[in-house]
């Protein structure tokens, strides 16, 4: 057999000069060590999201009451979440409090950026306060409006307004959502006047050049301008609307008789009061999926119609 | 800048992280575990003064006199409940278990979540020392699974100052009552403090003295047995009644009022004078008083009074029994005979637990035997009057039951969730009973029914 010294080529020989094995062991050995490296987060997180979601899924075809062991009912749950009126009663308070949460503090954070973006002087004072609610913990924010809406000590006894806000179940829901909006709005005028602010001025001084008033500036300058916020930002509100639950269970916990019941605090009550914990895995599920359904509309949307360029 | 890094090195980063990883897990599980060593116990008593009650007569006084060690953890009420349940499923949580009612404690015992006291209650005798139809509710199978920790009742507070100004008479009868309720109303006073914007469950309270006092126990007896069903006309009615009393304004100033004004608002209503009676459980005792006197600016003083009888052929004065909660022991706990040796100390040692209910109104009455003689001279004469009507009440079977005793957790449950219904127009009176009745039956046929204490003079 003849020894045949193959020299390398300008095919095999990579322009560093090293041979193909060497630089395909260098490669997997970096995307080793890449792995190697984020193996504690990975297993960290399908310890604290992989396994509880799995398990989760489980538990929603199960009978566990929350105490002792399951049996599989398969998806008995789910039928029985369809049929359930509480169910749909509180998703449909979670759509309507989505509403809500979209249109009123985004109107009030657009219109709160604007006028800021109008002044100079005192603006990062007006900025601390709209931003105040927003860092106030919201046991604290929900034990103001509490004794502010109270119908016995609060601003309405004393302007000749009688009516229990939380407590009556017409007003119920709109009022708790009313204590979110006036925490959420602030925050979100900051973010839309810093987007505002990265919009290059020169449009604006062609816009006064052509003769656009502030409203034309506003509608065909600055709403474009800060689309990749606006889009976010509704992207975020529409996933917090719907896993909302801390304002709502501070204030009313659901009541009175279920009038501000989202879906987050009646799988609370299911899975703490009633001891179906498997019907509430269910439940939280079918809310997971609901929000998919929603996104992925709001993602079609954004797509087809280039919210984000 | 390139930073390389030795294989040798990465593995020892590794190994480190991966330590890093594991200790807090095994120090979690060390923790949680309650092996050997201190005793661990979570309760619910809020407020700094009744938690340094707590430290210093129970927890100290268990230390000086037993040398062990005991670590307390102060929740708030409804938080209690739920961490507990969810660190007894994992198998973790305090060796000694503050339980919610009778039938909550014998939902987790069902779930193999308790250890079994019967071994400890015959080395200890506690039968001979507790009230027989106490620890029977938590009695299932033969098997002693949790101990009773305090005796429950329900109350009619009054302003009593309010009533000596207005010559208003303490009522003995529906129509006193509500005579008082329409009068008080016409002033401009709300005639019954309520409220369930801290407690949700409240709107029970209200149910187990309706259903006492216009059902009466022995209606109430015989659904608890199955002789009835809940959908009978007199259990309705009760519904029906209380629904009026919410339609006139006269509990808590109206139903929108009753779902939005907080505790303490109630109650500092009912010490300045607008508000005159408060229905509320004897555990109130120890903090009514901080609505009255000097502390709250008024000098008004409070008293209690048996509910009237509601109804011709209901007994008055009549007590509605029950046990506010449970201790007992975590199955899971390593710590058990030291667990077991804290709930011998603190029931069995007499006079430190009479004295105890001297101290602190109504919270430690324990579910002990004592003659009214032995209670502690000092004691606050309202308190004392409690006692001693308790104890004559089971003397002379004129005695009820609560509903967060003697009702499965489900049934407990809906009593005040479906009463909120019927209280907002959502539901009638009769489909509340009904739809009680369909779970009640469905609870009672999975054994989740206490030992419900007979009709007739017991112990």
């Amino acid at each position: 057999m003849t020894d045949v010294q193959v020299r390398p080529g300008p095919g095999l020989v990579a322009a560093d000069g090293v041979p193909p094995p060497i630089r395909r062991r260098r490669k997997w050995r970096r995307g080793f060590t890449a792995w190697l490296f984020m193996l504690p987060l990975i297993a960290v997180n399908v310890l604290v999201v992989v396994g509880p979601s799995i398990a989760t899924i489980y538990y929603s075809m199960t009978d566990w009451t929350g105490l002792g062991p399951a049996s599989f009912i398969g998806l008995d749950n789910y039928r029985h979440a369809f049929a359930d009126s509480a169910f749909r009663e509180a998703l449909i308070h979670n759509f309507e409090w989505l509403g809500l949460f979209l249109v009123v503090p985004g109107a009030l954070g657009l219109l709160g950026s604007y006028l800021l973006s109008q002044i100079k002087r005192f603006q990062i004072l007006f900025r601390t306060i709209f931003f105040i609610p927003y860092v106030i913990a919201s046991v604290v924010n929900a034990a103001v409006w509490q004794n502010l809406l109270s119908p016995t000590t609060g601003i309405g006894p004393h302007v000749g307004i009688n009516t229990a806000f939380f407590g009556n179940p017409s007003t119920s829901l709109m009022s708790v959502n009313f204590v979110v909006d006036w925490h959420w709005w602030g925050f979100l005028a900051v973010i839309f006047l810093a987007a505002m602010q990265s919009v290059d001025p020169e449009l604006y001084d062609a816009a006064k050049v052509d003769g656009a008033g502030r409203w034309q500036q506003y509608r065909y300058i600055t709403l474009p301008g800060i689309r990749p916020t606006l889009v976010f930002l509704g992207l975020m509100t529409v996933i917090w609307s719907l896993k909302s639950f801390d304002y709502v269970f501070i204030i009313t916990k659901g009541g009175p008789a279920g009038s501000s019941e989202v879906v987050t605090t009646l799988m609370y009550r299911e899975a703490f009061n009633e001891y179906r914990a498997g019907y509430a895995a269910s439940l939280g599920l079918s809310l997971a999926f609901a929000t998919a359904i929603v996104l992925a509309i709001y993602e079609i949307l954004r797509r087809r119609r280039g919210w984000e360029s | 800048m390139t930073t390389s890094i030795s294989r040798r090195g990465f593995l020892a980063g590794t190994g480190l992280t991966a330590l890093g990883l594991a200790l807090p897990t095994s120090l979690l599980t060390a923790c949680s575990s309650g092996g050997g060593g201190d005793l661990k116990l979570w309760m619910d008593i809020m407020g700094t003064a009744n938690q340094k009650y707590f430290d210093d007569k129970v927890v100290a006084q268990f230390q000086k006199d037993t040398k062990l060690k005991l670590n307390t953890t102060y929740y708030q009420g409804q938080d209690l409940r739920r961490l507990i349940q969810t660190a007894l499923q994992a198998k973790s949580g305090p060796d000694i278990v503050r339980g919610a009612s009778a039938t909550q404690t014998l939902a987790w015992s069902q779930a193999h979540l308790l250890a079994d006291l019967s071994e400890y209650e015959k080395k200890y005798g506690w039968s001979d020392k507790l009230l027989t139809w106490a620890i029977n509710a938590f009695t299932q199978d033969g098997k002693l699974w949790a101990m009773p920790m305090r005796v429950d009742t329900m109350l009619l507070y009054y302003n009593k100052t309010l009533f000596g100004q207005k010559g208003w008479k303490l009522p003995t009868n529906k129509d006193e009552l509500e005579a008082l309720a329409e009068e008080a109303h016409g002033n401009g006073i709300i005639p019954f403090g309520a409220t369930n914007v801290d407690w949700t469950a409240g709107p029970e309270w209200l149910m187990t003295v309706f259903w006492n006092h216009y059902s009466g126990p022995d209606a109430l007896y015989q659904a608890l047995t199955g002789q009835v069903q809940w959908t009978d006309p007199v259990f309705v009615e009760a519904v029906e009644l209380i629904k009026t009393y919410f339609d006139k304004g006269w509990f808590g100033g109206g139903t929108d009022k009753y779902f939005s004004v907080p505790s303490q608002q109630m109650g500092a209503s009912f010490g300045a004078g607008k508000v005159a009676m408060f229905p509320q459980g004897e555990w109130w005792m120890s903090a009514v008083g901080a609505f009255f006197g000097k502390k709250a600016n008024n000098s008004n003083q409070w008293d209690w009074a048996p509910f009237p009888a509601l109804q011709d052929g209901v007994a008055f004065p009549l007590y509605e029994l029950g046990i506010g909660g449970s201790l007992g022991i975590n199955a899971a706990s390593k710590n058990k005979d030291h667990a077991a040796e804290f709930l011998n100390w603190y029931y069995t040692n007499r006079q430190q637990a009479l004295q105890r209910m001297a101290d602190v109104p109504a919270t430690y009455n324990l579910p002990i035997q004592f003659s009214d003689a032995d209670i502690p001279s000092g004691i606050d004469p309202r308190s004392k009057r409690l006692l001693t009507a308790l104890n004559k009440a089971v003397d002379d079977g004129n005695y009820g039951y609560v509903t967060w005793t003697w009702w499965p957790p489900k049934s407990d449950v809906f009593v005040y969730q479906g009463l909120e219904k019927v209280l907002t127009g959502k539901m009638t009176p009769k489909d509340y009973c009904a739809q009680l009745n369909t779970t009640f039956q469905q609870e009672s046929k999975t054994g989740a029914l206490p030992q419900i204490i007979k009709r007739g003079s017991t112990q």
